[in-house]
């Protein structure tokens, strides 16, 4: 019984790590409780995998080559202009930071990192990669124990 | 003859000294002629856009907000082959030329789009000849701008670009000889006395006396300065060309009254009165404009249709007497409607209290010389269709107050803001409740005690210590007095008068209670929960009194909207703004503002008290939202301050933050409670809007948990009104319930369940 029960959490453990439910009140009332509560949706740009959106696609990669021709104020621009379009997209914050940190500014990297994370769900290579970031950023800022902590996260999620 | 030989030399010294003077004052005038033409630029006010529009695939807009958006931007409902600016409506499918517009990243020609919807999204997006689009952006809609004294708006143009035959009805009817006089018309003021009482148009002042006049003048009548108009209009002939002195003529000629706002140029009155550049205007429509010269008011075509009527046919009449258009030109022309522009008028701006805002934040970084005067281009981030939404709500509802009668004079007043959650780019903010008036703005300037809206700082404070407090942490709701050193005693009470025991966190927050909160705040101390709101975006010193905790300081409706941006944000602070780019007026960028993003607090607290504010929502003092919406999708705070004074709501979706205040200017009680005068304003406007739900992925340390609310503890089937809540891991009660039962078999059980999907 015993055996069985901690093979229940490690299965819903799998189920759900990381964990990634669309809202702090997912619907789960015990068994029996009542009233029962509707589920919320899932927003449409849910974390891990945002749908494939066309237009987030071709400005990403506008910025990126905007990026790589260090025209960073327009990559900036054009970054901001698809998080209107996409606003919990991940991959969009940390493009962000890493402009943020081409540019120089350390403290808005790490927060645009951090962003990132919080849309990050499963994808744990991205996670690992705003890490790196953070990592980054707090080294130029002279944080040398943070920068340490940060890449130590991220070497935990690159696993 | 003695006496004669004496006059002389005094006569003639005399006539010297005069005729020194005449010339020191001439050169002086000279000097002035030359010095203010030349120095001189019109001043262009700095003209301010919305946020426009992006289409793309997925995108949630109703097809009628887009047509809606077009009409605002003067696009016809009819399809021109040749030009753009038009848009056909096809069941589901739209077609819209776009015309061409500068936008702070570069031009954007002028393009075919087809645009496919389907409930109330964009579900195809192509050009003209069927290739697919992954974007296209629609011009911004002009919401104002920042003028000159005396609100003097003008759209520049080069003579070459405006219609000969305006020129010539121009010159027909002022004056006709123009191009062979020195300035002024012995011939013009001979006629102009002969034909006086005769009907006929023709004034004595030529085209340089009147530029003369009205650049370099005040309004008196006087020889003197009849005199004075008359040398420099000589002067300015001297100086400069025809060409030159028409060219200015027709940029700063007066044309007609937008409300506060004085038309100008004929650039602008084409667009002003018929939506068009000055070079598509045709026959009848120019000569509207040249007979508007002598009267704007008198001759408005908007409040005197006839007057004007009769006066476009006389200035054609006069054209073609002098030979300028055949007889069948002036036939045709006569023959037309006066064809206006049908859009009301908007004054400097349909947008006061959001422009406003604009003024505030570019005052930063700007000279108010330079806004006026240099033909800035702002774009901004008001989003049309909520700030139409959050006008139309306020006013709705303070109608309806108005109806029950029992509010008196002046009414009730109100305000609101909206904002990006995730940018904090202000969407909406209205200033009262007549959103045209531009006067006192109440969502920057009112400042109002904010009651319970304050509370969040509290809880937030608490979850940050997760081995202290949980949601479920049972909280003292009983009798509490707050005895500080050398001061009254304070004793908080609760809205319905009543004590409630013991009460967990949640809940405590969902019912508002003022004694657990007030309890709770000062337990933690006043300095960590002021801290705390400082943090959350509250920018000014609060004070370090217990009242503080039940929102006694005064705060503006545009300062809580920060407080709940960081909130609606998961802890991540970014400025209010209403601006995005500035650019000169060819659209040379000047000045990005871009997303700046402060994470203040970190996600697992952030988390907790979300969900505690959707309690709120579900099950608090916000339940009747959900007559507006589905009550998981939003998080929120009502307020209500002493003696109902104030009204407000706070809350968040998807992806807005808004704020709503409702009282009175005066401060007198208005026995309105948050729930029942801001809530509904903030519910209709969110509905309007669709928004989406509440998205905050659950961090990874976070757990849910079913817990008993009456004990706080570990619950499960056996447990009525159990509920899940999140906490964060290792941080739940490990205790059961009285009602729980064992729980190992429970939790098997539980499992099995599941997989059976039962």
């Amino acid at each position: 019984m015993r055996l069985l029960f901690l093979l229940a959490t490690l299965l819903a453990g799998c189920a759900t790590a990381p964990p990634e439910a669309p809202s702090p009140l997912p619907p789960a009332p015990a068994a029996g409780a009542a009233p029962a509560v509707p589920a919320v949706p899932a927003a449409p740009s849910a974390p891990s995998a945002p749908a494939a959106n066309p237009a987030v696609e071709r400005l990403m990669a506008s910025a990126r080559a905007d990026q790589a021709a260090s025209r960073l104020g327009s990559a900036e621009a054009t970054i901001e202009r698809a998080l209107r379009i996409a606003p919990h997209d991940a991959r969009l914050w940390q493009q962000l930071a890493r402009i943020r940190l081409q540019q120089g500014q350390y403290a808005q990297a790490e927060s645009l990192a951090a962003r990132s994370n919080t849309w990050a769900g499963g994808d744990n290579a991205l996670r690992a990669e705003n890490w790196k970031l953070i990592a980054q950023a707090r080294d130029a800022r002279g944080d040398d124990a943070g920068a340490r902590a940060a890449q130590r996260n991220a070497e935990r999620y690159g696993r | 003859m003695a006496r004669r030989r004496r006059f002389w030399p005094y006569l003639r010294a005399g006539l010297l000294t005069l005729a020194l003077l005449a010339a020191g004052y001439t050169l002086y005038l000279d000097f002035r002629v030359r010095h203010e033409f030349e120095g001189r630029r019109f001043a262009l006010p700095a003209r301010i856009y919305a946020a426009p529009l992006e289409l793309h695939v997925g995108l949630k807009v109703p097809e009628d907000d887009v047509v809606r958006e077009l009409r605002e931007l003067g696009y016809r409902p009819t399809a021109r082959a040749d030009g753009s600016g038009w848009y056909l409506r096809n069941g589901a499918e739209l077609e819209i030329a776009l015309r061409p517009f500068v936008f702070w990243d570069g031009p954007q020609p002028a393009r075919r789009l087809r645009v496919a919807f389907e409930a109330g999204a964009v579900t195809a997006l192509s050009d003209a000849q069927g290739g697919e689009l992954a974007l296209a952006r629609l011009e911004p809609l002009p919401i104002g701008g920042i003028y000159p004294t005396n609100n003097e708006d003008r759209l520049l143009v080069r003579l070459s670009d405006v219609p000969k035959t305006l020129v010539k009805e121009l010159i027909a009817v002022e004056d006709r000889n123009f191009y062979s006089h020195w300035g002024f018309d012995p011939r013009g003021i001979a006629r102009a006395v002969l034909s006086l009482g005769s009907g006929h148009v023709q004034g004595g002042s030529t085209l340089t006396q009147q530029l003369v006049k009205n650049f370099f003048l005040s309004p008196e009548r006087t020889i003197r300065r009849k005199l004075t108009e008359l040398v420099m209009a000589v002067l300015l002939e001297l100086h400069y060309s025809k060409q030159e002195i028409l060219e200015t003529y027709l940029n700063e000629i007066y044309l007609g009254q937008d409300r506060d706002r004085a038309i100008h140029g004929v650039g602008l009155a084409a667009q002003f009165y018929f939506d068009k550049p000055v070079g598509k205007l045709s026959l009848a429509e120019s000569a509207l404009l040249v007979g508007l010269v002598r009267g704007p008011a008198y001759y408005d075509p908007y409040r005197h249709p006839r007057r004007a009527l009769e006066r476009r046919n006389l200035v054609l009449r006069e054209t073609r007497d002098e030979g300028f258009i055949s007889a069948a030109q002036y036939q045709a022309a006569r023959a037309t409607g006066l064809g206006l522009n049908p859009r009301p008028s908007t004054g400097t701006t349909p947008y006061p209290a959001f422009v406003d805002l604009v003024h505030r934040q570019l005052r930063h970084d700007y000279d108010e010389a330079d806004l006026r005067s240099e033909g800035l281009r702002i774009f901004t981030t008001l989003d049309p269709r909520a700030q139409a939404a959050a006008e139309h709500a306020l006013a709705d509802r303070l109608a309806a107050f108005d109806r029950q009668g029992r509010f008196g004079k002046p009414g009730l007043e109100g305000a609101v803001v909206m904002a990006d959650p995730q940018s904090g780019e202000v969407q909406a903010l209205v200033g009262g409740r007549d959103p045209r008036y531009q006067g006192f703005n109440r969502a920057l300037d009112a400042e109002r005690q904010i009651g319970s809206l304050f509370k969040p700082a509290i809880y937030l404070t608490a979850l940050e210590d997760p081995s202290r407090y949980t949601l479920a942490t049972l909280l003292d709701d009983s009798k509490f007095v707050w005895q500080p050193p050398n001061s009254e005693p304070w004793r908080p009470e609760n809205y319905d008068k009543q004590y409630h025991g013991q009460v967990p966190l949640y809940l405590a927050l969902a019912h508002s209670y003022n004694v657990a909160a007030a309890r709770l705040g000062t337990t933690l101390g006043l300095e960590r929960v002021i801290a705390t709101a400082r943090k959350l975006g509250i920018g000014r010193e609060l004070p370090s009194y217990p009242s503080t905790l039940l929102g006694a300081a005064n705060l503006s409706p545009f300062e809580i909207t920060q407080m709940y941006q960081t909130i609606a944000s998961g802890g991540f602070r970014s400025p209010l703004h209403a601006i995005r780019d500035v650019t000169t007026m060819d659209g040379r960028p000047l000045k990005r503002y871009p997303l700046a993003v402060a994470q203040v607090f970190p996600p697992d607290p952030m988390y907790l008290l979300t969900a505690a504010l959707q309690d709120v929502v579900r099950e608090g003092t916000a339940q009747s939202l959900s007559n507006w919406l589905p009550p998981l999708g939003v998080a929120g705070k009502t307020g209500t301050t002493n003696e109902q004074r104030d009204a407000w709501f706070a809350g968040f979706s998807g992806g807005r933050v808004a704020v709503v205040w409702v009282g009175y200017d005066d401060n007198r009680p208005a026995r309105l409670l948050g729930a029942t005068a801001a809530l509904p304003v903030w519910g209709e406007m969110m509905a309007a809007l669709v928004p989406e739900p509440v998205a905050f992925p659950q961090p990874e340390d976070i757990e849910q948990v079913t817990i008993d609310p009456q004990s706080g503890l570990r619950a499960d089937a056996a447990c009525p009104g159990a509920l899940a809540l999140p906490f964060v891991k290792g941080s739940a009660p490990q205790e059961r319930a009285p009602c729980a039962g064992n729980p190992v078999v429970d939790n098997v059980k539980g499992f099995f369940q599941r997989l059976l999907g039962q």
